[in-house]
């Protein structure tokens, strides 16, 4: 018997196709049961957002100093002219 | 004091002694020479003679008379046309590859090593594309054996980021439905050679073209130079040529099988990754890989070792290698050896037009099969998924995930898909890596 290329490549194609996903889904089901356990034993420190805040209002008021301080400056330069 | 002075003379002596050895070698050497040029008397030839031979061994001579007993590197007889003019249309052909990568922008850093590997390989008489030319030893060094695309792909390992998909690993679904491009593609050849008298590829041949539909230039060379070596050169020109073109093969399929709608599905922001899940992610994908396919891990290997020597972060030094000086002195090295193979008997033949056909098929396929499968995600209840990121299933990273962002902000200009298609693109590595293990144990 002539064996038929063609059903030959579908096979494959079954074949190939299902391991693909089959893959693939096992890997997604591992990634979640893997990012829940990481997450109940594991959590992450998470930067303090509020520290990142307050370190902003810092540099803004340090900011607002210096600007304060250079228009004093400025200012008294043109008042002693 | 004494002892010092012994100590010099003697070392002296020494000297004098090994130099007396060395000179008498060296005669020895000259008078082997002298006789050896007494045997081969020099015969002294007329001008005309000289400028003659001279001559015969030019180019163009080469070119317009070619050699009879000319062998081509697997030491097989060449046709005359394969010897002339053949060669002629080869360096042509490369001359197209080199406007393609410079003017266009074609994957320059592998189309312009190519074409000038290509370049060299069909010039006439030097033979460097033979097993004892540089290309032909470069070849035989790491492309017949497999170094070069795992090397590679330890590079692009250390390049990638597996974040988006860890964020949304159902989006890992679309890569797999785009290797619907290689299997699809493998029938269609396989069809093609039995029904019409047009090409004769056998099963291994058309395993080999169809992996063009992964869209990932190593694995394609991994393939054909386990399953069909005699088709490498066509098989790694086409499969990099359309990666390069992806920006214009894939948006009329994107465009051709959405709606107006689809197009402008938002898709919910990504969750944070924390590191030890990115830590831990390439270790479990290999074990996977173990378990169900070891046929697939010298690739998966190679990738989650660049992966997890950049997330774990205590090695930039290495991952900076790995994504830097490494990848590039193998993209040089694999480049050329890819292009030895475009030597004109090996490229000039009718099934390197059925493969560039097949080519274009094989990633058209992949593309639409991406996002069908989006469309049919979107069916099932759970956050849904804009069409356009299916595309970017085919594993050209990150060219396919461009694209889809690209495509997307057309009909949004605020709907930002590119972190999005990240997962299934990288996702679209793993799975042709997967069907090439797939191949490869179908084939052993």
């Amino acid at each position: 018997m002539e064996t038929n290329l063609v059903v030959e490549s579908i096979k494959f194609m079954m074949l190939g196709m299902g391991t693909v996903f089959a893959f693939l889904g096992i890997m997604i089901f591992f990634m979640d049961v893997m990012s829940k356990i990481v997450h109940k034993f594991f959590p992450e420190i998470q930067p303090d957002v509020n520290a990142a805040l307050r370190n902003t209002q810092n540099e803004n008021n340090q900011k607002k100093v210096v600007a304060a301080i250079t228009a004093a400056i400025k200012y008294h330069r043109e008042g002693q002219k | 004091m004494k002892a010092f002075i012994i100590k010099i003379v003697t070392l002296l002596m020494l000297l004098g002694f090994s130099s007396v050895c060395a000179s008498d070698a060296q005669a020895g050497n000259a008078a082997a020479d002298r006789a050896a040029a007494n045997v081969e008397t020099y015969q002294p030839k007329p001008m005309m003679e000289l400028m003659g031979d001279f001559l015969k061994s030019t180019g163009i001579s080469a070119l317009v008379n070619p050699n009879p007993d000319e062998l081509d590197s697997h030491g097989n007889k060449m046709s005359d046309f394969h010897k002339s003019w053949g060669r002629v249309i080869m360096i042509l052909i490369t001359f197209l590859l080199f406007y393609l990568a410079i003017a266009k922008g074609f994957e320059p850093l592998l189309l312009l090593p190519i074409g000038f590997g290509g370049l060299l390989a069909n010039i006439p008489v030097a033979n460097m594309a033979g097993p004892d030319g540089f290309l032909g030893i470069i070849y035989s060094m790491g492309l017949a054996n497999q170094l070069f695309p795992i090397l590679i792909f330890m590079g692009v390992g250390a390049m990638t980021d597996f974040g988006p998909l860890l964020s949304n690993p159902k989006t890992a679904l679309l890569g797999g439905a785009a290797q619907f491009g290689i299997f699809g593609t493998l029938v269609g050849a396989v069809a093609l050679a039995e029904y019409t008298p047009l090409f004769d590829f056998t099963l291994k041949q058309a395993s080999a073209i169809s992996i063009i539909g992964g869209a990932d230039g190593p694995t394609s060379i991994f393939i054909a130079t386990q399953l069909a070596p005699e088709l490498l050169g066509a098989i790694a020109v086409a499969s990099y040529s359309y990666m390069a073109m992806v920006p214009i093969i894939q948006p009329p399929i994107m465009r051709a099988l959405t709606t107006d709608a689809e197009r402008r599905i938002k898709m919910s922001t990504m969750r944070h990754v924390s590191r030890i899940e990115k830590l831990v992610f390439p270790i479990l994908v290999l074990v996977l890989a173990i378990l169900v396919l070891p046929d697939a891990t010298p690739l998966i290997g190679a990738f989650m070792f660049g992966n997890f020597l950049k997330e774990s972060g205590v090695v930039d030094r290495l991952s900076d290698t790995m994504q830097n000086a490494l990848i590039n002195i193998v993209t040089i090295f694999l480049g050329l050896a890819v292009g030895s193979k475009l030597a004109s008997e090996q490229f000039l033949i009718a099934e390197t037009l059925a493969i560039l056909a097949l080519g274009i098929l094989a990633f058209s396929a992949g593309t639409a099969a991406g996002v069908i499968m989006a469309k049919i995600m979107n069916m099932f209840p759970g956050s849904k998924v804009n069409p356009l990121i299916g595309s970017a299933g085919v594993s050209a990273v990150p060219m396919a995930a461009r694209v889809s962002n690209k495509v997307g902000m057309e009909y949004d200009r605020y709907n930002m898909l590119l972190m999005h298609a990240m997962g299934p693109n990288v996702a679209g590595v793993i799975g042709s890596a997967v069907a090439a293990g797939v191949m490869i144990s179908i084939f052993k």
